[in-house]
């Protein structure tokens, strides 16, 4: 059989097993599998930006935060607004934020990138902790609303837009050319009649909306978030990992990263009780992953092949310098 | 004609014109005071020592570095300072000194990023047509840095020839590679004049300045120092004295 073919019955048989799953396990599981999709979901959300574009971002929480604190704000007692309408409300607010971040920081390359917006979500941070309308450090509820399966469904029509979108703009259209092209070299892609600033900024603004969406759905699930909840680095942190475990640049590695690691995640918290191991594992990811999968679990089923990690190269030479780092 | 004169001439009506073009880098005078023209369908020829200038005023002119003063006008219009997007989308295209490969995409995508912006419809028939006259086709799904030297510089060829340009520059792009690489290039810009496509041409290979240009312009410490044919620049005693250096 052809891999095209074999693709897409795979393809298929995971999601009639994903739309099928609520049925199959009980909440605890369900629970489970909403947080894997969750995370699925956000690492595709970076790596829009850091394995398409080649823009390393350390402050994605950032949009997360923001999806989620929109939701919160109206679904709260003064505005009441219904679940469904915080969405594109965040979704609108967050591409207004990614517009006036990105349009001076994606001027920057490598390194003064990553640290403007790692700024950038350190900035929300403190905001959200000392406005009285956020509730400060305290934090802010929703009306809860617990059926487990209304988040499972949420977090899987968002996991499932999202790569619907990655695929159709990024492995399909000329749009992905463009960026992908501006990721490998930035001056021979304006070259070619690209506009870098304004692609790169589309890409940026399509990045933070997605994660604003599972920020948004993330927040009416757990009924109650704080500003390290929703911006705190270690979010941010996670996605890098998920996306370099799964394979930086690729369509499907980063769901096979976030998952992984999500698994190992609750599997941890479930025996020892806490996840401090899991940072340590985390750590020990990126050290394994570098050195022997720079393409990630992705590159291991990719022509390309597991240890040719051009893609990662390409975003550590961007991230380290390499002549063409520094304010453009 | 002689730098004193100030300009070089080119053939009537001329695609690019540049005048009194300056751009320094603290304190090396990278180009200082360029002017010249390339006429419609020329083959023009830009040599000179390295370090002359003459990557720089490509760069300028293509819109990768801006000028510090000057006029560069392009098909009619003034591309001094524009940025070098809107430049390309004007009808010009360029090559690099080092080869400026999309190293993660195929050499097909590579061909098919050049025609993403303006020129999309029938981009993969061209871009097949493209691979066939540069004899690119048994690596077109080959990842463009897998490719040799000369092969990444036919890539780049490929490229300029799927923006559909109206002026083409060139940097050394044939320097260092394989003669029948070398044979494929010269057809290829010889069939793309016929379709009244104007090249300037940085090259050291005096041979092919020779052999393809119309015109030649020399370059020596950011200025424009003698412009005629190789003939006469080969009887120039400044341009002698430019590469062979000055007696003592």
């Amino acid at each position: 059989m052809k891999p095209r073919w074999t693709g897409l019955l795979l393809l298929i048989a995971v999601i009639v097993v994903l739309a099928l799953l609520p049925m199959l396990v009980n909440n605890f599981w369900l629970r489970i599998a909403t947080g894997a999709l969750m995370w699925a979901g956000l690492a595709c959300s970076w790596n829009i930006l850091g394995g398409y574009a080649g823009y390393i971002n350390f402050g994605h929480s950032a949009f997360f935060g923001l999806g989620a604190y929109v939701t919160a704000l109206l679904m709260g007692d003064k505005l009441a607004w219904p679940f469904f309408a915080t969405l594109p409300a965040g979704i609108v607010v967050t591409a207004l934020f990614a517009i006036i971040i990105g349009a001076p920081t994606l001027r920057l390359r490598g390194a003064y990138f990553a640290i403007a917006t790692w700024a950038f979500a350190e900035v929300l941070i403190q905001f959200a902790s000392v406005m009285d309308f956020t509730g400060g450090i305290g934090g802010i509820g929703l009306p809860p609303f617990l059926d487990e399966r209304f988040f499972y469904f949420a977090m899987f029509g968002a996991a499932a837009l999202t790569y619907l979108i990655t695929w159709a703009l990024f492995e399909r259209s000329r749009f992905g050319l463009k960026v992908k092209a501006l990721r490998d070299h930035e001056p021979a892609a304006e070259a070619m009649g690209i506009n870098t600033s304004l692609v790169k900024l589309q890409t940026f603004v399509l990045s933070a909306v997605t994660a604003s969406v599972f920020g948004a759905i993330f927040a009416y699930w757990v009924t109650f978030i704080n500003p390290n909840s929703v911006f705190g680095g270690d979010i941010t942190d996670q996605m890098v990992v998920m996306v370099l475990l799964g394979g930086l640049g690729s369509l499907w590695g980063p769901a096979l990263g976030g998952v992984a690691l999500f698994v190992v995640n609750r599997i941890i918290w479930m025996y020892w009780g806490d996840t401090a191991f899991y940072i340590a594992i985390l750590g020990a990811a990126i050290v394994l992953v570098v050195l022997f999968l720079p393409n990630g679990i992705a590159g291991l089923f990719s022509r390309r092949g597991a240890k040719s990690g051009a893609v990662l190269d390409k975003a550590v030479g961007n991230l380290a310098g390499d002549g063409q780092g520094g304010p453009s | 004609m002689s730098a004193a004169e100030g300009k070089t001439a080119g053939a009537g009506d001329p695609i690019l014109v540049v005048r009194e073009l300056y751009r320094h880098f603290g304190g090396i005078k990278a180009v200082n005071g360029v002017s010249l023209d390339v006429g419609r369908r020329e083959i023009a020829g830009l040599i000179g020592p390295n370090g002359s200038g003459k990557s720089t005023l490509f760069n300028l002119v293509s819109g990768t570095v801006m000028p510090d003063r000057g006029q560069i006008r392009f098909d009619g219009h003034e591309i001094g300072g524009r940025k070098a997007h809107a430049i390309a989308r004007l009808g010009l295209a360029r090559t690099f000194q080092i080869p400026a490969m999309f190293d993660n995409m195929s050499v097909t995508e590579n061909l098919l990023v050049a025609a993403a912006e303006g020129h999309w419809r029938g981009a993969r028939e061209r871009a097949a047509d493209t691979l066939a006259l540069l004899k690119l086709e048994h690596v077109s799904d080959n990842r463009a840095s897998d490719l040799s030297g000369g092969q990444q510089k036919l890539l780049e060829f490929g490229r300029v020839i799927m923006r559909q340009a109206s002026l083409i520059l060139l940097d050394e792009v044939t320097a260092g590679v394989h003669p029948n690489i070398r044979k494929i290039i010269l057809e290829a810009i010889a069939r793309l004049r016929e379709r009244g496509i104007t090249f300037l041409v940085i090259e050291h290979d005096m041979e092919m300045v020779r052999n393809v240009c119309d015109r030649i312009i020399v370059m020596d410490a950011g200025r424009v120092v003698a412009n005629g044919s190789f003939n006469d620049i080969v009887r120039n005693s400044e341009v002698m004295q430019t590469y062979l250096g000055r007696p003592q």
